[in-house]
């Protein structure tokens, strides 16, 4: 279902979706914005990927935020045990989980759209905007790149294995290889890149002229209708709750963390 | 398709002088050349004469300005375009004239040695990658998709057009490169190394590419260390060495001389196809100059009661669908491979592309680990001993040698990892093991700033000076250009000498024949008496 | 024009202006950003909550980073566009690595140094900023930091411009000055947008000041000023390492490093080793 939408339209919605669960800031509609990417990834084929990688995220960072805000919440009334300085609140739990979900919801809807997007079509979509080469080759380069850097550490430790490396199971010994390996990997890089960007310039790269792209750029009114309303929908999510905050004074938020004076 | 050739092309180049940013003496000095529509020229020269440079030079690859100093002056003459016969002149000065690089190689198209580095390396398929030149000058789509089908009947790419470019051979990546090139219709066309380490299909679809575009009035130059069968076809020769011109003129006039000789170019068979099969005639009969010399080697006679210095015994190696899962029985790479090789034996194997001769090289230090039976070095058994250990017997020399080097100068390059094998003496061994492959005067150069030849001699260095009593050369003559030949000979011949078994795999039968005591041939999974 | 000159023309003039209009618009949305920030700062760490603060915070900050990254991009050299998907990478992997390690330290901006000394101060924002809006693809975490990202590049590329990278003890010293600032620059951010850090190490240290019973941003600052100035200080101190460690040849490709003479010596291998 994906493939056939312009990338664009996909970015849109999603950064639409951020901005009005941003501005909602209630942990209701992060989990229902949470669970809605799930559903998308799985209806998509993604599902295992997009999950894999942002467990990968979210696991450390909610780790952190119980640390920080389950044990030690100053602010925290409701203490509900304590031990030494420790002491775990309602008011620090509901605040982790009001971010951790929030957080949750922004991993999940990226990498719904990330797993999704088909580079070239990205960059053809960009180019019809005029957007400057540049920011497309960055955008597609940096994405295709990574199973070329594997390929290139790998090369180096073969290498360098060949020639007495050993790498042991401790610690030290891995970290000493990572740094054996550094050097050469940034090297070997940094060295083609010198030649690409003599093919690229060679290949018109840098012309001045408008450009055309190979990949089409499939588009059509009612995407660009749906663009639009959807960039609007996020515009008066933030207008709604700027004024709704100014009416209510600076520490209106506080309600949305457990009832505080609004 | 060459709806977009503005004409007939000819590029008149008088390099002064080119001398990189940073680098103490010029890269040329002192060299004119002409390309003319129609005519193929060969500059001919060995391992860093800077012919590579002459040919980036051309191309605007390499920029009197961003990338060196450039005086004298490049003049491109098109057929209808007025403004183009003015000659650019250079003096290294600021106010010179920049070139564009994207508007120059519209007419002169560079394609370089490593085809990989022609790619954007942004595009997911053959067609889209072939069409960044058009993209990039705004040509509208419906003439670019004819455009791009017309080049791939060109180059013969018409069924790898949805193919993924990181997943084409050494051949289809040289068409889809000389394609790229071709794609803006460009009336002169610069080749360096276009044959380099492809296999004989490979060979054969180049000089026909090369052919085809002679014939449309394409004028081509082309940049190698080899006087072989597509060099030979030139009206003109152009020999470097060290940045000069030695030599200029038709070819016959120049192999009769010496500067041939001198410069390190290889003199190979003037026939296309005389590479895999058993045929001794191809080497001589034919008038042209002895090749490089070569060492001849005493045979030793493996000796009974001798243990061996290496020994396969019943392995089977092959990669699974899946990283990480085992291969079905059908799709074994290599099967009952059984292999004894005794200490001053050098062994060479061959076979075609993708026969699994590289695989068998790293199955001997661990680098691939067999899926059955047993790789044994100096009579120890390598099972569950990690590579590194390996390495302390065994020295692999890689098929790219780019994939071997890694540290920043030569000299440390050699050096690393010497010193846990040698308590002292590490730098002497590196030093001489430097000095054996003629690198004395380049310890501190930087490995990717020394020319493939001499970056093919240092990785063997990095080998020789471990003193390992195997060796395993995968492709050792790749890249070599004469003088490195005879480095190499004498390198393995002192090897063999003092009792090191050598084990190298090739596509050279000639170099296999004169150098080693035994010839096998990787066919089918099996190893095979030639 | 159907035959374009093969020579190019020289610069233009006016679109060298607008390309730093987009720059200072740029610096500015994200120079005003930081200001409200820190202007209408609750006093109270819950007040940290509003989602106002992160809405103006990822709002502005994004901003900036595009206008900059959208003017600075199209005037960098060809040798060094490419050379950004390289450092993009190097941040990315050994950011999400460090994150994740334990360590107090984020090492998330190797890349982006590597680009300031070899093509300037400008690339060197362009790059951080890129940087983070790639990474957030895959880790929106890091989205908010953006301008911060952004500063470093700057102020790495104004250290080798003015020959810090020339002496390599130099490195280190510009790092953690330019760590300070950072810290100081981003800490705000993780405060309001996240209530907190993303990498576990640097969680713990924000725990401990949280339980001296400091506000949430004040513990957040504390520990960006612990963290950072070390950190860039490393990073400084590798990207130094690295750009000696390549050939010559392809440094001086760099315009920024011939006309600034940016790195030491004639022959920097040489003496490195």
């Amino acid at each position: 279902m994906f493939p056939r939408l312009n990338p664009l339209t996909t970015l849109t919605a999603a950064v639409a979706v951020l901005v009005m669960t941003t501005a909602a800031a209630s942990w209701a509609v992060s989990l229902t914005v949470a669970v809605g990417a799930v559903l998308l990834s799985a209806a998509g084929g993604t599902l295992r990927r997009v999950l894999v990688a942002s467990a990968a995220i979210i696991v450390p960072f909610w780790l952190s935020l119980l640390v920080i805000h389950g044990l030690f919440f100053p602010e925290g009334r409701t203490v509900l045990a304590s031990w030494g300085p420790a002491r775990v609140t309602a008011e620090g739990l509901s605040f982790a989980l009001e971010m951790g979900l929030r957080t949750a919801a922004f991993v999940l809807v990226l990498m719904v759209f990330s797993f999704s997007v088909r580079v070239p079509e990205l960059v053809a979509a960009l180019t019809a905007r005029r957007v400057p080469p540049q920011v497309g080759y960055v955008l597609a380069s940096t994405l295709l790149l990574a199973p070329l850097v594997a390929a290139r550490l790998e090369k180096v430790r073969q290498a360098q294995e060949s020639r007495g490396l050993v790498v042991g199971r401790g610690i030290g010994s891995r970290a000493a290889a990572i740094r054996l390996q550094m050097v050469p990997l940034v090297l070997g890089l940094v060295h083609d890149a010198g030649i690409r960007a003599q093919a690229l310039d060679a290949r018109g790269f840098r012309s001045a002229g408008p450009r055309t792209s190979y990949t089409e750029a499939r588009d059509s009114a009612a995407q660009a209708a749906f663009r639009l309303v959807a960039i609007l929908l996020a515009l008066a999510a933030v207008g709604w709750r700027i004024v709704e905050s100014l009416s209510a004074g600076s520490l209106a938020a506080l309600s949305l963390s457990g009832g505080g004076p609004g | 398709m060459i709806a977009d050739r503005t004409g007939a092309t000819t590029l008149l180049a008088s390099v002064a002088s080119f001398s990189y940013h940073g680098d103490a003496g010029p890269a040329l000095l002192g060299v004119e050349m002409a390309a003319a529509p129609g005519t193929l020229t060969a500059v001919l020269g060995g391992s860093g004469s800077g012919k590579s440079t002459l040919g980036r030079l051309l191309g605007a690859w390499v920029l009197g300005g961003r990338d060196g100093t450039l005086a004298g002056s490049l003049q491109l003459d098109v057929a209808g375009v007025p403004a183009s016969s003015r000659p650019l002149a250079f003096t290294g000065a600021t106010d010179d004239p920049r070139i564009d690089p994207g508007a120059w190689a519209r007419h002169v198209g560079y394609v370089p040695q490593d085809a990989a580095s022609m790619l954007s390396a942004v595009r997911e398929t053959v067609e889209e990658e072939l069409a960044f030149s058009l993209e990039n000058r705004g040509v509208p789509r419906a003439e670019m998709v004819r455009t791009v089908a017309g080049i791939a009947r060109r180059t013969g790419l018409g069924g790898l057009l949805h193919r993924d470019p990181a997943t084409l051979s050494g051949g289809e990546l040289r068409r889809l490169a000389v394609g790229c090139a071709v794609v803006d219709g460009p009336g002169v066309l610069v080749l360096d190394e276009p044959l380099e380490s492809l296999d004989q299909a490979g060979v054969r679809t180049v000089m026909e590419l090369v052919h085809a575009e002679l014939a449309l009035g394409t004028a081509i130059v082309v940049l190698s260390q080899y006087a072989d069968a597509l060099t030979r076809a030139a009206e003109r020769w152009l020999v470097l060495k060290d940045g000069e011109v030695t030599a200029a003129g038709p070819p016959g006039q120049i192999l009769q001389g010496h500067a041939l000789a001198e410069s390190g170019v290889v003199i190979t068979s003037p026939e296309p196809d005389a590479e895999p099969e058993p045929e001794p005639a191809a080497e001589s009969g034919l008038p042209m100059p002895a090749p490089p010399a070569a060492l001849p080697l005493p045979v030793v006679e493996a000796r009974a009661g001798t243990a061996a210095a290496l020994e396969l015994a019943n392995v089977a190696f092959g990669f699974g669908r899946l990283p990480g899962s085992v291969p079905s029985e059908d799709s074994m790479l290599l099967q009952d491979v059984n292999l004894q090789v005794m200490p001053g034996e050098v062994l060479a194997v061959t076979g075609p592309n993708g026969a699994g001769k590289s695989t068998l090289l790293r199955l001997l230090n661990g680098l691939h680990r067999p899926l059955r039976g047993d790789v044994r070095v100096a009579g120890e058994s390598i099972a569950a001993v990690p590579t590194g250990l390996v390495a302390r017997r065994l020295g692999l020399l890689f098929q790219h040698s780019h994939d071997q080097l890694f540290e920043r100068t030569a000299l440390r390059e050699v050096l690393f990892g010497l010193d846990r094998l040698f308590a002292v003496g590490a730098p002497e061994r590196a030093r001489a093991a430097l000095a054996a492959v003629g690198l004395e005067a380049s310890e501190n150069a930087h490995p990717h700033e020394l020319p493939a030849s001499g970056q093919r001699l240092l990785a063997l260095a990095t080998v020789l000076a471990r003193d390992p009593s195997v060796l395993a050369l995968d492709e050792p003559t790749v890249a070599l250009d004469a003088h490195g030949l005879e480095r190499l000979t004498a390198a393995v011949s002192a090897a063999a000498g003092r009792g090191a078994a050598v084990v190298l795999v090739t596509h050279d039968i000639g170099f296999a024949k004169a150098h080693a005591h035994r010839l096998l041939r990787l066919d089918g999974g099996r190893l095979l008496p030639h | 024009m159907s035959q374009p000159s093969l020579t190019l023309p020289p610069t233009d003039r006016q679109a060298v202006r607008r390309r730093r209009l987009l720059e200072l618009l740029g610096a500015a949305a994200i120079a005003a950003t930081f200001v409200f920030l820190v202007l209408t700062q609750p006093a109270d760490i819950a007040g940290g909550l509003g989602s106002v603060s992160s809405l103006v915070a990822l709002g502005g900050f994004l901003l900036g980073a595009l206008l900059l990254i959208v003017g600075v991009l199209p005037t960098l050299p060809t040798s060094t566009v490419v050379l950004i998907p390289v450092a993009l990478v190097l941040n990315i992997v050994l950011g999400q690595l460090m994150g994740t390690s334990g360590l107090p330290f984020y090492l998330d901006s190797i890349g982006t140094v590597l680009i300031a000394v070899l093509a300037g101060p400008a690339a060197g924002a362009a790059t951080g900023a890129l940087s983070s809006i790639v990474w957030s693809f895959f880790n929106p975490t890091v989205l908010p930091f953006a301008a911060g990202a952004a500063l470093i590049g700057f102020l790495a590329g104004v250290a080798a411009r003015y020959g810090l990278f020339r002496r390599f003890y130099l490195a280190p010293v510009a790092g953690f000055v330019t760590g300070i600032i950072a810290g100081v620059v981003s800490a705000p951010i993780a405060a309001f947008v996240f209530g907190g850090t993303s990498g576990a190490g640097t969680g713990a240290i924000v725990s401990a000041f949280r339980a001296m019973g400091d506000t949430l941003l004040a513990a957040i600052t504390k520990q960006a000023l612990i963290s950072d100035p070390m950190d860039k200080a490393i990073v400084f101190a590798i990207a130094a390492m690295l750009v000696y460690a390549l050939p010559r040849r392809t440094t001086f490709q760099f315009p920024f490093v011939r006309r600034f003479r940016v790195l030491a010596g004639r022959e920097p291998a040489a003496r490195n080793s």
